[in-house]
């Protein structure tokens, strides 16, 4: 069984730039959740000035947990929103873990950028991009 | 150091083709247009990697904090000399010795074609801002060359 | 919150979580009694670094104590894991200062505390000697203090120096008390510290080693689970609060179990709940404790999904529904209790964290509901009621401390299972409430979640409409923000609303949208085709009710393509307009009609060039294709291309004062466009378009094809046929049944032109102009327009006889499309009589230009003589083309007109073309005494070199003895452009007086310089010479003064001139002669005038007279007069000229002769000079008064026609010598 269930990049004005799941029944489901969780990742932005420098980080840890899954944030600078979905019975996954996760997320994202090919705020449509997930998808299963 | 004259150089280049290329067309602009624009999309690339592991900005000072220190020292291998803002949405960017200015002279020599040399750094400063989420409009300024001037003015949402 | 204690308290100590390390106390107990609530107070005073093992961060913590009396009880058996009864140090109080009283007593006692400790394996001791300068007084036999301390370091600490301590006079408040304080309290809690990093560390190994026997049969997780609970509650008494928090956490969260054990787990599984409660319960106390209510409905929440997940894992088989329950009730349970301890405002504030509970709880109510069957229409069958009866029981009795409140979570699970009518209202309010709160932190996400789910139940209830409402709220920000799948999964929602309201049109709409989903799989989208296409076939009962839907939806139209790629075509050629429709639909539909709507913006395209060169439209690329951006019918990423684009300049700011470069830049043009905030950009194509914007425009021209078959994919559907002029596409419309797919508007905006053309037949000469006298070629083009042209249809040129058209067999017409292209060529017959030429055109079909050349050959008019004179080269203008001034300096042109009647018209198109004569001839008459020549002057006034041969000269009359002698060259000649040929021709009659009046014609054949000889072409120059023969010799004779050899220059010399009559008087003299009869001699008066222009020579006294000549031959008449030199050298003779004088009596003659032409000389003479002015006066006036000076008669003087008077002495020179004394004359130089 897959870990990620389901990844989101979002450009600033929240338009999925990256969706990947496992294939399943519920994957309307998860698209509900995340789509849910983006008021949480709003809301953990907004609140950033307030914050220390410690608790700027790029990770926004857990933002929702739910019955059925976990899910974890991430934005970058450029406002670049990740978010990871695991099965709440997946507990073997650690906090570095999933951060670790999406430092490797961000790394390919970045190369993404940085291709000429690509136009920012369109859909990613990367080989590399996607061997990466699908590798960090077995990886984590 | 090789790179950081190939960056120079390849600039340089740039500027050369797209003037030739843009030669043809007697109205002003077309020629700094289409250099912005490149600095912009390679600014934002740049910014996307440079950020990737600071951590979250806190406001919009931040941001331009940022981009004379950091973001200006990995381009042009030395910080802004002066950051000044109205608190309004304009700040200013001053440095005393611009990179992309220095091989062409010192003084007034030259001066009408330096906004050539300005208009990639300004689409690249728009660039990496627009990228971190601050939408801007950037010209530059110069009277005695290698000084000049950036003014960043942020577009409020 | 502290106590102090009492030292000789017997009681057992309370352990509560206050309580903090047990550190005992033997020896003298009023001792430390007196000391006990200054070391309790500063104990905690500064922070100790706590390093742990396993590499955990260290940390900074504050030591605590409890101090209680040493008892042996204390002391850990072996085994025992009270780590909270633990005494992590034992101290021994003395203030002994005497050796005596040490070695009688307290040694003793020591020792014994020693042992003890040493029995029950305790290292961790300290022994503390107070000392107190007031007791030393007392004491004689004092040893020093050391010495004590000495003795007690070597009885116990043999190796341990540091166990043994000094605290001197702590009660006093010297610098001594307070330094020995403050290293009696850092070893305290150094040791303190020690002994609780040792024992904590051996605590937490035998924990792990329990944790690795997990596996092992018989391993009781209680056992573990109360050994950690041991150490968690260890570790607040160390007042560690932040610390257990995270681990109590992870105590709860860890999955205790594995699946080998899963048989265990379940025979105690109703304890396993309890358990959780417990930890839970503690874990509340604490946070609430804390005051952080807030964490505990967010840990709360954590702990039952936790739960849930857990007894999912476990397989453990609850009654259905039971879970729910208890999930509902806790939820409810914890926020009640915040609610309990937290007012209005805080709750507010704090909405945030309380939000997911609610949520949580409406979830399980609604899948509670709808599993009891409370959420159906016809409310719950036999089964769902049996099931809501198992879980009412299951719940069991209400538990005694919330019997009482009426509002109890127990009660209100009790009342919603119990009816539907109850369970829509508590559902409702929870709902609601959680909506409302979700809207109040702005989570609009959430909220919208949580109104899909409440659109299910109105679905399920029924209630469509508010469903709908809910839906329709969700799918908005679904689509703003491009999620597709939720998109599409609400739009199915949307649309079973939309069916149960019988809202046709947006039902249709919305499954068009469905239909057109590429996540849904093929059957569902066929069903949504079939849906519109099973409602478009119904034969409705109001025939012209239509139902507009959104093109975008069902198909898009991606590009279009115009056949000729110029979109200009005339009337009656195909224009072609192929759509690219790309159908969005899974099945094939048949439309019964496609049809673009155009705009018709002009009748007839004005000044349209023609078919050739037309402007480019925008927007159309070179091969006629117009591409349409593609649109997602429903979402897309956002039109970034909407903002407007950064438009820079170079600056350059300039010093106004010497123009240098004060500084440079780049600059902004458009920096208002770009800061104004852009929030206006709205969403292009709403999928629920307004319905207005959806109707068809009435009365637009449209563009048709019927029944089109729509493959799912790209089609193509070709338009054509159009009247005149331009259009533009406007809307899309395809219809199948009553339902009609409207695109509403074309973008990017698509125009094409329909033209209708007159014939048109222009005439135009091959060269630059055309030469008269020489057949030019000259093309005409008929440009077909709409008319057709058949066989026999002719062109019938009348043209003037000066101008023939020559026809030659081989003369062919070409025939050219519109698009230039040679389509055919047909031999041209010409008919052609006196004046009307026919030419019969090959049959052309419209829009195709037609091509022939055809010779013409303009005459040169035979009588050309006013048009050669002088004074018409200036003139006759008009007949010019005002663009050709090269040919006003030279060529005299001919205008020829040629008539043309052509088959189209009934009219005759009038076209003139211009000739230009190539030569311009001049004749002179030239005179030796009474010897005549005739000089003939032929300039080439034309760009091309002629050949000129064959000039002859005839005399028109005939005149007997008139004889014309040829002094030309008899060979050709060639005439370079711009220059001329000179013919000669001298005179010779017989007879002695000559016809007043002679008509001659200069005939001459030139042809092109290369030319073959066959082809010359004659000219013929007619002039007429008056007067021919010599009237009068004049004479003149310049004679130095009296005495003189020669003449000088300043003296006067002597002028003679003497006019002789050479002949007597003709009868042609007669009559334009005027000569009075004097005493029976005829004479005519002359006038006579000497005039020196080039200033030689000064003229004294009179220089002009008259003279009376006698008619008869021979007859001499001299004036004599005086000159004078003004240079030396060889002087030209000034000119005389001669008149005819015709006094006042006699009637002018004619208007063009009376103009006196007097001379500048004339002028000093007054006699003649007021003749002069007088007649310069009337004969600049207009003709009034001419007519004035018919009546007034006056006298005149007449100019004699060239050759009538020969100057013998015309080109005579005499030679003047310089003045003697030249250098007292003064030379003026003007």
């Amino acid at each position: 069984m897959y870990v990620i269930i389901c990844m989101h990049c979002f450009c600033p004005q929240n338009y999925p730039l990256y969706i990947r799941s496992v294939p399943s029944q519920s994957e309307l489901k998860f698209h509900y959740t995340v789509h849910t969780s983006l008021d949480v990742v709003e809301e953990k932005i907004s609140t950033v000035g307030k914050a220390m420098a410690e608790q700027r980080e790029l990770y926004l840890g857990l933002l929702y947990p739910t019955e059925d899954y976990k899910v974890y944030g991430y934005v970058t600078n450029s406002k670049v929103k990740f978010v990871i979905v695991v099965d709440s019975s997946n507990t073997s996954l650690r906090d570095n873990e999933i951060r670790s996760m999406f430092r490797k997320l961000h790394n390919s994202f970045t190369d993404v950028m940085c291709n000429p090919f690509y136009n920012p705020g369109d859909p990613i449509q990367s080989k590399a991009f996607d061997s990466m997930v699908s590798a960090m998808m077995v990886q984590s299963s | 150091m090789a790179d950081e004259a190939l960056f120079q150089f390849l600039h340089n280049e740039v500027i050369q083709y797209v003037n030739s290329a843009e030669s043809g067309d007697t109205e002003n602009g077309r020629c700094v247009s289409k250099l912005e624009n490149m600095g912009f999309r390679v600014g934002q690339g740049l910014v996307e990697r440079f950020t990737k592991d600071t951590a979250r900005f806190k406001d919009e000072l931040d941001v331009m904090k940022f981009i004379c220190k950091d973001f200006w020292t990995c381009v042009f291998k030395k910080q802004i000399d002066n950051l000044r803002t109205n608190h309004q949405g304009i700040y200013v960017l001053q440095d005393n010795k611009f990179r992309l200015l220095n091989q062409l002279s010192a003084g007034k020599q030259y001066l009408d074609h330096a906004p050539k040399y300005l208009a990639f750094t300004c689409g690249l400063v728009r660039g990496g801002l627009s990228n971190l989420g601050v939408k801007s409009i950037v010209t530059a300024e110069v009277s005695v060359m290698p000084a000049c001037k950036f003014q960043v003015m942020i577009q409020k949402m | 919150m502290f106590e102090p204690m009492e030292p000789h308290e017997e009681k057992p100590i309370i352990y509560t979580m206050e309580n903090k390390p047990i550190v005992t106390c033997a020896g003298d107990q009023t001792l430390f009694t007196g000391l006990y609530s200054l070391l309790a107070q500063q104990l905690p005073r500064e922070p100790m670094e706590w390093r742990r093992s396993y590499g955990r961060a260290p940390k900074m913590i504050h030591l605590e104590a409890n101090f209680v009396q040493f008892k042996e009880e204390l002391l850990p058996k072996e085994g025992n894991k009270a780590l909270l009864t633990f005494p992590f140090l034992h101290i021994y109080w003395t203030d002994c200062c005497d050796t005596e009283t040490y070695k009688a007593s307290v040694k003793e006692d020591m020792q014994r505390w020693q042992g003890v400790l040493r029995l029950h394996g305790s290292s961790d001791w300290l022994i503390v000697v107070v000392e107190s300068d007031g007791k030393k007084k007392n004491k004689t036999n004092i040893l020093p203090r050391t010495s004590i301390m000495d003795k007690i370091r070597n009885d116990f600490c043999n190796k341990q120096s540091d166990r043994c301590v000094a605290l001197s006079d702590p009660l006093r408040e010297s610098s001594r008390s307070q330094e020995s304080w403050s290293s009696f309290l850092t070893k305290l809690r150094t040791l303190l510290l020690m002994s609780f990093t040792k024992n904590l560390g051996r605590f937490e190994d035998d924990m792990r080693t329990l944790r690795e026997k997990r596996t092992e049969p018989g391993w009781s997780f209680c056992d573990y689970f109360m050994v950690q609970v041991l150490l968690l509650r260890m570790l607040l008494v160390r007042n560690l609060l932040n610390l257990p928090v995270r681990s109590w956490n992870g105590l709860l969260l860890r999955r205790p179990i594995d699946m080998e054990k899963r048989e265990l787990i379940q025979r105690s599984e109703a304890s396993l709940l309890d358990l959780r409660s417990y930890l839970f319960s503690r874990q509340c106390t604490l946070l609430i404790f804390l005051q952080r209510p807030w964490e505990v409905t967010q840990r709360a929440l954590e702990l039952l999904h936790n739960c849930v997940q857990e007894l999912r894992l476990l397989e453990v088989s609850v009654v259905q529904g039971a879970l729910d329950c208890w999930v509902f009730l806790s939820c409810l349970e914890v926020l009640h209790r915040i609610e309990g301890c937290c007012d209005r405002a805080q709750l507010e504030a704090n909405f945030s964290h309380t939000v997911g509970l609610w949520t949580y709880a409406t979830e399980k109510l609604k899948s509670l509901g709808y599993m009891c069957g409370l959420v159906s229409e016809n409310g719950p069958n036999s089964e769902e009621l049996n099931r809501t009866v198992d879980l009412l029981a299951g719940l069991g009795a209400e538990r005694p401390e919330t019997a009482n409140s009426p509002q109890s979570p127990y009660k209100k699970l009790k009342e919603a299972l119990s009816s539907v009518e109850s369970f829509e209202k508590h559902y409702l309010e929870l709902s609601h409430a959680a909506l409302e709160m979700y809207r109040a932190i702005g989570r609009m996400r959430s909220a919208r979640l949580v109104g899909k789910s409440l659109a299910e139940f109105y679905m399920r209830k029924g209630d469509a409409q508010t469903a709908q409402t809910f839906l329709l709220d969700s799918l908005k920000s679904y689509t703003s923000e491009g999620w597709s799948l939720p998109v599409t999964h609400t739009r199915k929602q949307i649309a079973e609303c939309q069916k149960q309201l019988q809202q046709t049109e947006d039902y249709l709409q919305t499954s068009a949208l469905l239909a057109s989903d590429a996540n849904l799989t093929d059957e569902e989208r066929k069903h949504y085709c079939q849906e519109i296409l099973t409602f478009a076939n119904q034969a409705s009962e109001n025939k012209d009710q239509r139902v507009a839907l959104s093109m975008s939806s069902f198909a898009q139209l991606r590009e279009l393509r115009f056949q000729p790629a110029a979109a200009t075509v005339h009337v009656g050629a195909a224009l072609q307009l192929e759509l690219r429709l790309c159908s969005l639909m899974p099945v094939p539909v048949r439309l019964e009609q496609v049809a673009a709507s155009v705009h018709f913006s002009l009748e007839q395209p004005g000044t349209r060039p023609g078919p050739v060169g037309s402007q480019r439209r925008t927007g159309v690329s070179p091969d006629g294709t117009v591409t349409f951006p593609a649109t997602s019918p429903s979402y897309g990423p956002p039109q970034s291309s909407a903002a407007a684009a950064l438009e820079l300049y170079e600056m350059q700011d300039r010093s106004p004062s010497d123009n240098t470069l004060n500084s440079t830049g780049v600059m902004c043009k458009n920096v208002h466009l770009l800061l104004r905030s852009n929030d206006s950009t709205t969403s292009l194509d709403m999928p629920r378009g307004s319905a207005s914007a959806l109707t068809m425009e009435d009365g637009a021209q449209m563009l048709k094809t019927n029944d089109v078959t729509l493959l799912p994919g790209s089609n193509s559907i070709v338009f054509s046929s159009m009247q005149a002029g331009t259009y533009t596409l406007r809307q899309l419309c395809a219809t199948v049944g009553r339902v009609q797919f409207v695109l509403p508007h074309i973008y990017p905006i698509v125009q094409y032109d329909v033209y209708s053309q007159e014939p048109q037949l222009t005439i135009e000469p091959l060269t630059d102009n055309l030469l008269a006298g020489l057949p030019q070629r000259v093309k005409f083009t008929i440009v077909t327009g709409h008319y057709t042209v058949k066989k026999g249809d002719a062109l019938q040129l009348t043209n003037s006889t000066s101008m023939p058209i020559l026809h030659s067999s081989s003369c062919s017409a070409c025939i050219l499309s519109s698009t230039e292209e040679l389509v055919g060529e047909a031999a041209l017959s010409i008919q052609a009589s006196e004046k009307v030429t026919s030419i019969s055109l090959p049959p052309t079909p419209p829009y195709h230009i037609l091509e022939f050349q055809l010779e013409v050959l303009c005459h040169i008019p035979p009588s050309p003589t006013r048009a050669e004179s002088e004074r018409l080269t200036n003139g006759e203008v008009r007949h010019r083309p005002k663009s050709r001034t090269r040919y006003n300096s030279g060529m005299a042109s001919i205008d020829q007109k040629v008539s043309i009647d052509c088959p189209w018209s009934i009219y005759s198109i009038l076209i003139s073309l211009t000739f230009y004569t190539p030569f311009r001839a001049k004749h002179s008459l030239l005179s030796a005494g009474k010897r005549k020549y005739i000089q003939v002057c032929l300039q080439n006034v034309s760009d091309t070199n002629f050949c000129i041969a064959n000039q002859t000269l005839t005399e028109l009359q005939h005149t007997p003895s008139l004889e014309l002698l040829s002094l030309n060259a008899k060979s050709r000649q060639l005439v370079y452009s711009k220059q001329c040929l000179y013919s000669l021709w001298e005179m010779k009659w017989s007879r002695e007086t000559l016809p007043p009046c002679l008509q001659c014609v200069f005939n001459a054949s030139f042809s092109p310089a290369d030319a073959p000889d066959t082809a010359l072409k004659p000219y013929s120059y007619e002039f007429q010479l008056e007067r021919v023969s010599t009237l009068y010799t004049v004479k003149a004779d310049i004679q130095p003064a009296v005495g003189e050899e020669q003449c000088r220059a300043g003296s006067l010399c002597r002028l003679e001139v003497s006019i002789t009559r050479l002949t007597d008087a003709t009868e042609a003299e007669r009559e334009d002669e005027e000569a009075i009869e004097t005493e029976g001699l005829r004479t005519t008066k002359l006038m006579y005038e000497v005039v020196d222009n080039s200033s030689h020579w000064a003229v004294c006294g009179k220089s002009s007279g008259l003279v009376s000549m006698p008619v008869a031959a021979m007859a001499t008449h001299k004036v004599q007069m005086e000159v004078m030199p003004l240079f030396a050298g060889k002087l030209p003779f000034p000119s005389i000229k001669v008149f005819k004088y015709l006094p006042h009596t006699a009637p002018p003659m004619t208007q063009t002769t009376t103009s006196p032409l007097l001379d500048k000389g004339l002028e000093d003479q007054a006699d003649t000079a007021s003749l002069r002015s007088r007649g310069s006066v009337h004969s600049l006036g207009s003709s009034d008064h001419q007519q004035q000076q018919r009546s007034v008669p006056m006298p005149r003087l007449d100019p004699f026609s060239p050759g009538q008077v020969f100057n013998c002495s015309l080109t005579r020179q005499v030679l003047v010598l310089p003045s003697t004394d030249d250098h007292v004359l003064e030379v003026n130089v003007t």
